[in-house]
């Protein structure tokens, strides 16, 4: 399921956590690792100079400059390189997530893993945030392969998952992330919880929905479900199905810490909202920031 | 040391000799080799003798020094008023000085030439406007780059750039390959959300042959994918050539005159060979006035026009939304107050000041004019590759502070720079100076407001 894997880092502290499990499924799928820095933003007019991304200072990116970040990174990543096998590190120069996209296409990876945000004692943090928040919505919005997501420590090997929970809204993104959801679960025995949100908008002042639109709204979902998702579920009983309401990253957050989920999967919502706009809007998003579990955005059927 | 290894006379023409200099870290070795750099004052006056022509002459000797340029140069205003930046001074002082000396000139003079040849002038020809006599420096000092090109005394990146066009032609190192890989690419990436998009290359006989900025498929697809989304909308029959689809120049702003015909030589026989019915160039200035303006002379076609009709990427958009191949959603304009970055080299220099404002018309409510602005506009601060070379950086910081104030005046936060050099000096402008304004190019802009025809929307969910 993993062969290949490239780990999206911004070569700092935000992404240790996010370095532990990218290392850790080289280790035990025995899989090959690529770890990825994009360390400089590029001009749109002539210039040879770059925008360092975490200093924001103006360097002039050439191939001494990439060698010495590639041997930073080594020093960076040190420990954990010393128990893996099938490691390449790499950096580029570009807007981090185009150069990423460029990436995985290129290497047809079957995972992109990334850190979420930053801590406010990093250095550059507030411009960083900028760009790797935009970045993951991007990267997520257009990556033909699942992407793991990883704010905060995760303890558990991948391997011995014992809860995954699906959130679908149905879309053909919701299929692609069903799909990959569950032939993870399958692989490594784990329950499958799959779920749905019906979103109550709360933004919709004066909209309030009567009790029996959101019971009907419930029964069509779990019609859904029952007509779309479980016969592709014939001979693997470790499943449930549930169906809450309200603000749909909220319901997704609480059900799966009433679970106590290992991982988060579910689609990011390309015409949801403009990325540029909103750094905290679309659901997948504010379930990134919040999670206490990684959160595995699948948008394309290609990988899963 | 006459010649350098680096620095010399000799062009780039191959990869390797591309590698080797790019190797030299900010030019370190190029500039130490420059000193020793001997001038062959032979081959500069028989140069000069060949191309010095009666316009230019006249220019040099009927310059009545009156001073009425002073005040036209961004460089002057913002440099303290320093007598050593007036237009005029600076083109006798140099190009005047090699004339009259008949090219017998040492490695100091022509330091102080290539000095005042790309840090104290970016070549916006504003000046111009306000000569009672309507001599051009901008002009004069882009001929000036050219003998100096010839001699060796070029700045590095500049030098490489111009090498860049030599082997790739383009002014990165993007090939063939490259630059169809990533249409396919773009295609692919984006063909969900609009269905239908293609990305066609080489098709014969479009109504549009659509021709970029090497940038953009290095570093900046995106802008790619916005050009072919909007022709998608608006129903355009258009392509992109294999070869030939980099339409900017920095041999232009090296003065490497060869290679700038090389390289609208390949932009031209894409036209020739597409036979598309017009051209539209992508929103870059230097790309429109060395392809479109100036490239039909450096081709010798004595229409000195285009072998199509060649459109920048204004000209188009004015059309397409003044015939509704674009309609605008009216609850989505521009609210805040913007202003317009009216770019020297097709504004200026081509005369489109009309068709930005016509743009702005349909795409914002609240639009400010800068002052000046259209063809008395002041330049970015980093034309004529201002922007890119390392040497000159502090002075083209200080050159950003008439810009500054400008945009400032106008109350606006955000500006619409439609020239890949404008926007980069806007963004560093704010850098530098804070100003807490945004800026962007016209495809995003319009992407977010226009209305999807119900045929054209993805059919998912």
């Amino acid at each position: 399921m993993f062969k290949k894997i490239l780990f999206a880092t911004t070569a700092s502290p935000v992404c240790d956590n996010a370095a532990k499990v990218a290392f850790d499924l080289e280790l035990k799928w025995d899989a090959e690792l690529i770890v990825f820095h994009v360390l400089g933003i590029p001009t749109h007019g002539f210039s040879p100079f770059v925008t360092d991304v975490r200093t924001g200072g103006n360097e002039l990116a050439d191939n001494d400059y990439l060698d010495w970040v590639k041997e930073e990174m080594k020093n960076t990543y040190d420990k954990l390189l010393q128990d893996a096998e099938k490691v390449t590190i790499e950096a580029a120069i570009g807007m981090p997530h185009r150069e990423i996209l460029r990436k995985a296409r290129k290497e047809n990876v079957d995972l992109i893993v990334m850190g979420a945000h930053t801590r406010p004692e990093d250095v550059g943090a507030s411009r960083y945030r900028s760009v790797v928040g935009s970045t993951m919505q991007k990267v997520a919005k257009n990556a033909r392969c699942p992407i793991a997501i990883i704010s905060r420590p995760c303890t558990t090997c991948w391997k011995l998952f014992s809860n995954i929970v699906v959130a679908t809204d149905f879309s053909k993104a919701s299929e692609a992330a069903f799909s990959w959801a569950c032939k993870l679960a399958k692989q490594v025995n784990a329950n499958l919880h799959i779920f749905h949100a019906v979103d109550l908008k709360a933004t919709d002042a004066g909209l309030i929905k009567a009790q029996e639109d959101i019971e009907a709204c419930i029964q069509s979902a779990r019609e859904k479900i029952e007509n779309k998702y479980l016969p592709r579920l014939k001979g693997f009983e470790n499943h449930t199905v549930e169906i809450w309401e309200g603000a749909p990253y909220i319901e997704i957050l609480k059900f799966a810490r009433d679970r106590q989920a290992d991982l988060i999967v579910m689609a990011h919502h390309a015409r949801e909202i403009d990325p540029e706009l909103a750094l905290f809007g679309s659901t997948v998003e504010q379930v990134v920031l919040r999670s206490a579990c990684p959160v595995a955005s699948v948008n394309k059927l290609d990988k899963a | 040391m006459p010649e350098g290894t680096l620095c010399n006379k000799k062009t780039i023409d191959t990869q390797e000799a591309l590698h080797a200099l790019l190797a030299d870290k900010s030019g370190k070795k190029y500039y130490e080799e420059m000193k020793q750099l001997d001038v062959n004052a032979t081959v500069l006056w028989g140069v000069i003798r060949k191309t010095l022509k009666s316009r230019l002459r006249t220019w040099l000797e009927i310059c009545a020094h009156c001073g009425m340029c002073a005040d036209s140069c961004f460089l002057y205003l913002t440099n303290g008023r320093d007598p050593k930046q007036v237009p005029s001074y600076k083109i006798q002082s140099t190009l005047g000085e090699l004339v009259k000396r008949k090219g017998k000139v040492d490695n100091d003079f022509m330091h102080h030439c290539m000095d005042t040849a790309w840090s104290k002038c970016t070549c916006c020809n504003r000046c111009a406007m306000y000569c009672p006599f309507g001599i051009d420096m901008g002009v004069m000092f882009g001929y000036l780059r050219g003998l100096l090109f010839s001699q060796g005394f070029v700045p590095w990146e500049l030098k490489i750039g111009s090498g860049m066009h030599r082997v790739y032609r383009a002014q990165m190192d993007v090939t063939t390959e490259d630059w169809v890989e990533t249409c396919e690419w773009m295609c692919e990436e984006y063909e969900e959300d609009w269905p239908g998009l293609t990305f066609p290359i080489d098709k014969p006989d479009a109504d549009i042959m659509y021709t970029v900025n090497a940038r953009e498929v290095k570093h900046y697809p995106e802008d790619l994918a916005e050009a072919a989304i909007l022709f998608h909308l608006a129903g355009e029959n258009w392509t992109v050539p294999s070869q030939g689809w980099e339409e900017t120049s920095l041999a232009m702003f090296a003065g490497d005159w060869a290679a700038c015909k090389m390289q609208v030589e390949s932009v031209y026989d894409a036209m020739k060979r597409l036979k598309s019915k017009r051209m539209v160039v992508t929103e870059c200035g230097h790309a429109y006035r060395a392809t479109v303006v100036e490239g039909p002379y450096w081709a010798g076609l004595k229409t000195g026009k285009t072998p199509i009709e060649s459109l920048h990427y204004v000209e188009w958009l004015a059309e397409a939304l003044r015939t509704g191949k674009l309609k605008i959603d009216p609850s989505k304009k521009i609210k805040e107050p913007v202003t317009y970055q009216d770019s020297c080299n097709y504004i200026r220099n081509a005369g489109l000041a009309e068709c930005a404002r016509e743009i702005m018309s349909y795409i914002a409510e609240d639009f400010r004019e800068m002052t000046p602005c259209r063809e008395y506009n002041f330049c970015c601060g980093g034309g004529g590759g201002f922007n890119g070379i390392g040497r000159y950086r502090e002075q083209r910081n200080i050159g950003l502070k008439i810009k500054r104030d400008q945009v400032l005046d106008t109350g606006a936060k955000l500006v619409i720079a439609p020239c890949h050099n404008c926007w980069d000096a806007i963004r560093d402008m704010e850098e530098i100076y804070h100003i807490g304004i945004r800026w962007s190019f016209l495809k995003p802009v319009l992407l977010k407001m226009v209305l999807v025809p119900e045929h054209l929307k993805p059919k998912d969910e």
